[in-house]
């Protein structure tokens, strides 16, 4: 069997644009220039590992690690600002998320107010805000536990708001036409479609502040962070590294278990 | 008398005129077809009587209740007595059938307890009975994504039913499900509008469809009300008038051979 000539010409293949080529110059040139800017030198890369500082890592005195009282009790603090702050950012979330968006808020201007609420809190970092209340409140847990909240609304209120922009808004017209009052429509109209959402965004912001948290310690913000920090003021790199193998074992098992989750959810 | 609507005109932002000066009257009980082309104000004939689409002028008059310009608080009640079917469910898929029906007591319940999910046992007891009067009480527990088309438009009914309405409004209630099912759906809906005296305005795309469950025929062109009468009366010249063509197969849902008798109901049950 074969196949004649006839038929459609064969088009011809399509030369790479030169604008292709400019774009990859000018990544090249834009590269080059910021490296030359900030004096970026490749040899220090290696000069680093020369420094006798790694030296002070190694043996890990495991029988100071192991003693509760200074890594275990400061990390489960860790994880107790993580929580509290999941809870309370993603509980003010939920509400702050329906009033934010268009389909589910209950009038322009908490549409409106809201919002501008909303990118301002978004505005100031994380860190800022940690520093700025352990300068109010003072030192610890507590300070630590006030700044994760604020970052836990701000991450919490971007995601979700816009599962709830793109929610079925068929169910909601349905709730409305049986007469419901405003809240009880979103509730039984929105909610059940993107709670499963929901919950896997908190999973997700609980895993970024079991991060935050040690670092905003690093700050005064409590938690583990705090003793990372005076170790390495009195150059106890060999207990900081102890201190960064138990915090990878569980960020790594919180992490695993957070996703295992959020996979049956969605 | 349920539903007079008088001058009345919806035009929708951006200009499209939906409906031209409707007048209508409507009596307890009746059965009405609603007919025409997408976009001839089907939709929005039904949807300015609960108020969903605000009237731009006119009068609508619900049960006694004047529908355009109302309060919050009086749009809420007169909604509460109109229940609603749609033609893609509007259900949510993502929680339980009872969950789905007892939305139909939201206008009943305080707020606190329906947000909280926490629905008080009568009201539990009167979506569960809306849901046995359409034959599915044994999905009552089910996910409303893991019913077939016919079974979530029944889901649909039955939250309209729990609302204990006095006029119900679907709006091309068969268009998604098949012609075995649209009938059975069909079928359910006359029951419901003879054995509780429920007022009944159906919009419907199929004109065999409207022949043979109607009695009063309603046809749309244009937003204006181009026939309003006897179902039996229509012939192919007002059919022409209202389609703006002859008929075609496309108009009919005829499954081969005797369509099933109307009163069928649910086969499922």
């Amino acid at each position: 069997m074969t196949l004649t000539a006839e038929g459609p010409i064969r088009p011809n293949r399509p030369r790479t644009r030169p604008l292709t080529y400019a774009v990859a110059a000018s990544l090249v040139a834009g590269t080059t220039w910021a490296a030359v800017k900030v004096g970026f030198d490749p040899s220090t890369f290696w000069k680093v590992w020369s420094n006798p500082l790694w030296e002070k890592f190694w043996p890990v005195p495991w029988d100071w690690v192991f003693d509760g009282r200074n890594v275990i009790r400061p990390l489960i603090e860790t994880f107790q600002i993580a929580i509290v702050s999941t809870v309370i950012g993603c509980g003010l979330a939920l509400p702050i998320s329906f009033a934010m968006s268009s389909l589910t808020t209950p009038n322009r201007p908490t549409y409106l107010v809201s919002r501008a609420v909303m990118n301002v809190v978004r505005a100031v970092p994380d860190l800022f805000w940690a520093k700025l209340l352990v300068t109010a409140i003072g030192i610890g847990a507590f300070a630590g536990s006030w700044a994760l909240s604020v970052f836990s609304l701000a991450v919490m209120v971007k995601l979700f708001s816009e599962t709830v922009d793109g929610a079925d808004p068929r169910p909601l017209e349905a709730a409305r036409s049986a007469g419901g009052r405003h809240a009880p429509v979103v509730r039984t109209g929105v909610l059940p479609s993107v709670f499963p959402a929901y919950v896997a965004y908190a999973l997700y912001v609980f895993e970024l502040n079991i991060r935050a948290s040690i670092v905003l310690g690093l700050v005064g913000a409590g938690g583990i962070g705090r003793v990372i920090e005076a170790q390495r003021q009195f150059f106890r790199f060999d207990r900081v590294l102890g201190i960064l193998m138990i915090i990878f074992v569980a960020v790594w098992v919180i992490e695993h278990v957070s996703v295992a989750l959020r996979k049956r959810l969605t | 008398m349920v539903i007079q609507l008088e001058k009345v005109s919806v035009t929708y932002p951006g200009g499209v005129e939906a409906l031209r000066g409707v007048d209508l009257t409507v009596d307890k009980g009746e059965f009405v077809v609603i007919v025409g082309l997408s976009g001839a104000g089907k939709s929005t004939l039904l949807r300015v009587l609960n108020g969903l689409v605000p009237a731009t002028s006119g009068s609508v008059v619900v049960d006694g209740t004047e529908v355009v310009g109302a309060s919050a608080a009086t749009l809420r009640r007169v909604r509460s007595r109109i229940g609603m079917i749609f033609q893609t469910f509007n259900l949510v898929y993502r929680t339980t059938v009872i969950n789905n029906v007892l939305m139909g007591r939201l206008s009943e319940t305080p707020a606190w307890r329906s947000t909280l999910g926490l629905w008080p046992a009568p009201e539990r007891e009167i979506a569960m009975q809306a849901l046995e009067r359409v034959g599915i009480v044994e999905k009552a527990y089910v996910r409303a994504s893991d019913l077939s088309g016919g079974q979530q438009q029944r889901v649909g009914i039955a939250r309209a039913l729990a609302q204990e309405p006095s006029l119900m409004l679907a709006d091309e209630p068969v268009a998604a499900l098949d012609p075995v099912t649209s009938r059975q759906v069909m079928g359910d809906l006359q029951r419901i509008n003879r054995e509780l005296g429920i007022t009944t305005l159906v919009n419907l795309h199929f004109l065999d469809l409207a022949r043979e469950y109607g009695r009063r025929l309603i046809g749309l062109r244009d937003g204006l009300v181009i026939f309003d009468g006897d179902i039996g009366d229509v012939d192919d010249a007002i059919f022409r008038d209202i389609y703006g063509r002859d008929i075609t197969a496309e108009d009919l849902l005829a499954v081969g051979g005797e369509p099933n008798p109307p009163t069928a109901g649910s086969p499922d049950a």
